[in-house]
């Protein structure tokens, strides 16, 4: 009883739509605190307010001439989403140009209340309103109820019916209850895998239902040949077989009745639920498809209870053994893929059987009555109802300010996408964004191929896997940052195929986490007394840029430092560390960002250039900004110095012929640089500068 | 100068808000509200930059307004302005050619509210 009081005590939601504050703002003072009011300063306000609320919002009072998109806008809208059934509209409006009123009341508006506003009027339209459209609502609850009565009449004459045919065969009761249990499974699997059959859960529901009736036929045969323990003659068996046809004559003489949906699946179902798939049953003999699906399904469901209940003339069979029999043919004939669906929904079966024998012993009259009790409450959304959805919401609604996430909603009729931003790095996102595609703020934050990307995978969803997710990166406050994008496609499933809804998702920052590890990744390509690239990396870069460009010059420099030992021996290893990085530093210094500097090992580098010039100038200039002073000490180097085409050799092979060079260099006298012989200098080919003339050299040729 | 006094110094309907709004404290309010909101000066830059198509909604949320509050000398021309400037099918202004001289009697009309708003206790 308390719930009935609080429904008449919960004030009834109006929305005011109008661009202007000041009319929003005398309407809600004239409406008084009777209602809860709730504004919106244009169009896609409201939208938004009626998609979130629905037939919450009691009532609109509504503008016409609005920007972004105007009351008449609003009114197309309600209309295609069938709102305006729901909510009833009022035009408020100093529009009185008649073409526009008369727009407004073919877009469905109730009334029209025209300015200047009379406090009087605007109150008794909108109470008249409310209970013009409370009167209807009640009338079209009673329908409703009427509907359901009658629905609840045709299941109960069909139990009662294939209940006394069920005694009469001796059984249980339970044959019954197993077959509908079954087909309604099959059913709703096969609609999940196929669109073939047109299984709308309305037609799954009846067909659920007709199926109790797939032996009605047997009241006519007699119960000593229905109920014979032992093996039937060939006789008796060919009266058994009558029941099919007889059982659809019942129906067919029905007068009056001939276009229910319930007779004609029925009458289906009862003729031919003994056809075989190969065409060997009877009564007609039909084959394949043109066996109808509801008759094909519950002559399954049928077979399989038979199986796995005790009869008179035979034991239970297990369920394993059961689908062994059907699957191998020996219990009849069907669809291949009917067999597969069984197979899938195999451990459910068993599940599902068990629970629905448990619950009829108990008593199918309570459960009869718990079962129209839930659906009279669903029917009617009660005040207990409200108040869980409240508590979900609050519930949502505090998870999500813990998550320090960004958090989305997207419909694409109308495109609208709605934000909550609970991260800690606000991004200052507008709460609704009209057409996000098209949204600066959205464009200037993740950058158009971003938000292309994301539109094109959930359009690429499906419904069974309708999930996105990548990292993407940002602009915000001008630095690039990196986010996780979670989301989820929302499809619907219609008569003309699968429909595109929206999605909701949400975005975290990642960009700390992904910081961390790309340092983590740097570390482990740096040499770290001297922060160069060390070897491997530089081997894995230069491989790279080689093979991408096979056509361009590159230079390897392989050096090494002259007498580096005795700066170790004369001053220390702290020295030694010390004047490794001045080196290091020089030769960073001396080279373009592009080009790699890497330490090889010990006291040798290397550098790797991609040039279009002559190196020949270049790679003199380096040389001589290396050498110098670090302190007390002389930097002196040798340098072995090789020159390629990207597509001559493998890096290993480029780096030992430059290596080469380097030790010719330091066993002819040190301090200087020398040139692999067999450097390519381009264009200038033929002039090759050596001044080795080493055993190696000799050697090689 | 109290609220009928005001009605009375700029020609207004004050019978007839009394009757639609019903209290003075409500009146009083939206009066204050009027005078603070930017409409009238919205209507005044559109007008000046060409913007047609804003200067109607605001010569149309005006004159709403000032009708809904009796203000008859403004609601009156910035009616007849709103009509000057509603958007025909191909979006242009009905009659722009009118839209200055209808424009002065509003602003006259403005003016002489607001001086003698400020003398309203």
């Amino acid at each position: 009883m308390s719930n009935q009081n609080d429904m008449a005590e919960r004030k009834q939601t109006i929305l005011i739509v109008d661009d202007f504050m000041v009319n929003r703002a005398l309407l809600a003072d004239m409406l008084g605190n009777e209602y809860d009011i709730i504004e919106a300063a244009n169009g896609v306000e409201a939208v938004v307010a009626m998609r979130d609320l629905g037939s919450r919002i009691s009532l609109i009072l509504l503008d016409i001439v609005m920007p972004e998109m105007d009351g008449l806008e609003v009114l197309a809208m309600m209309n295609k989403q069938g709102w305006i059934k729901e909510i009833p509209v009022i035009m408020v409006s100093s529009e009185s140009t008649s073409s526009t009123i008369e727009r407004a009341y073919n877009l469905g508006v109730t009334d029209f209340i025209s300015r200047p506003f009379d406090t009087s009027i605007v109150r008794r339209r909108v109470t008249n309103t409310l209970m013009l459209y409370a009167k209807q609502a009640a009338l079209a609850g009673m329908v409703e109820d009427e509907i359901y009565q009658r629905e609840k009449s045709v299941g109960m004459m069909v139990s009662i019916l294939s209940q006394i045919v069920e005694f009469r065969n001796g059984e249980s009761g339970l044959h019954v209850l197993h077959v509908n249990t079954l087909t309604e499974m099959l059913l709703k699997h096969i609609a999940s895998k196929t669109d073939k059959y047109g299984l709308t859960p309305d037609l799954i529901s009846t067909i659920k239902l007709a199926s109790s009736l797939h032996d009605i036929g047997k009241i006519s045969i007699p119960e000593e040949v229905l109920n014979k323990p032992g093996r039937l003659t060939d006789e008796e068996f060919e009266l058994m077989k009558t029941h099919s046809a007889i059982g659809a004559d019942m129906l067919k003489s029905l007068p009056n009745f001939e276009e229910e949906p319930i007779i004609k699946i029925s009458h289906e179902i009862c003729r031919w639920h003994h056809e075989r798939f190969d065409g060997r049953g009877y009564p007609d003999g039909l084959k394949g498809d043109e066996i109808p699906i509801s008759a094909q399904v519950v002559a399954l469901a049928d077979v399989y209870d038979a199986l796995t209940s005790k009869r008179v003339y035979k034991d239970a069979f297990p369920h394993e053994k059961a689908m062994e029999m059907i699957l191998n043919g020996e219990c009849g004939s069907f669809d291949p893929f009917l067999l597969e669906c069984l197979q899938d929904i195999a451990d459910d079966i068993q599940n599902e059987l068990e629970l629905s024998s448990v619950s009829t012993n108990a008593n199918m009259e309570i459960n009869a009555a718990v079962a129209h009790t839930m659906k009279a409450d669903a029917l009617a959304p009660s005040n207990r109802t409200l108040d869980l959805l409240d508590y979900e919401r609050m519930k949502y609604n505090f998870y999500a300010q813990m998550s320090n996430e960004i958090q989305f909603e997207y419909t694409l009729d109308p495109s609208i996408a709605i934000v909550h931003d609970y991260s800690v790095n606000k991004l200052g996102l507008h709460e609704t964004i009209h057409n996000p595609m098209q949204d600066e703020q959205l464009l200037s934050i993740f950058g158009e191929t971003n938000l292309v990307k994301l539109r094109k995978s959930l359009f690429d969803t499906t419904i069974e896997d309708p999930i996105v997710q990548f990292d993407l990166q940002g602009t915000v406050d001008g630095e690039p940052r990196w986010f996780h994008l979670d989301a989820r496609a929302t499809w619907e499933d219609t008569k003309n195929g699968k429909s595109f809804l929206g999605a909701i998702g949400k975005l975290v920052d990642i960009h700390e986490s992904r910081a961390r590890l790309s340092d983590l990744e740097r570390k482990a390509t740096q040499d770290s007394l001297t922060g160069l690239t060390n070897h491997a990396y530089a081997r894995k870069v230069i491989s790279t840029r080689m093979k991408s460009n096979p056509d361009d010059t590159f230079v390897l420099m392989v050096l090494d430092m002259d007498h580096f030992k005795n700066a170790n021996d004369e001053y220390g290893h702290l020295f030694g560390d010390e004047v490794l990085k001045h080196l290091a530093k020089t030769l960073r210094a001396s080279v373009r960002d592009d080009d790699i500097v890497a330490r090889v090992g010990g006291d040798e580098f290397l550098i790797c250039m991609e040039l279009d010039a002559d190196p020949k100038p270049l790679v003199d200039r380096i040389y001589s900004s290396i050498s110098g002073q670090y302190g007390d000490f002389p930097i002196s180097v040798s340098m072995g110095v090789e020159c390629i085409n990207g597509g001559d050799m493998e890096y290993d092979e480029f780096f030992k012929r430059a290596d080469r060079a380097l030790y010719s260099m330091k066993r002819n006298g040190r301090g200087g640089y020398v040139y692999g012989v067999d450097a390519n200098f381009g264009k200038e080919e033929g002039s090759v500068i050596s001044t080795i003339e080493s055993d190696e050299v000799n050697s090689r040729n | 100068m109290s609220l009928e006094v005001f009605y009375a110094s700029v020609d207004g309907d004050y019978d007839g808000v009394k009757s639609r709004l019903l209290t003075e404290e409500r009146i009083s309010k939206f009066v204050n509200l009027f005078f603070s909101d930017p409409t009238y000066q919205n209507l005044v830059a559109n007008l000046d930059s060409g913007n047609m198509k804003e200067a109607f909604r605001a010569a149309h949320t005006l004159k709403g307004v000032t009708r809904d509050l009796g203000l008859t000398r403004i609601a009156d021309p910035a009616s007849e302005l709103a009509d000057a400037l509603r958007p025909d099918e191909n979006g242009n202004p009905a009659h722009p050619e009118k839209a200055n001289e209808i424009m002065t009697e509003v602003s006259a009309a403005y003016k002489k509210a607001v001086e003698a708003r400020s003398l309203l206790d």
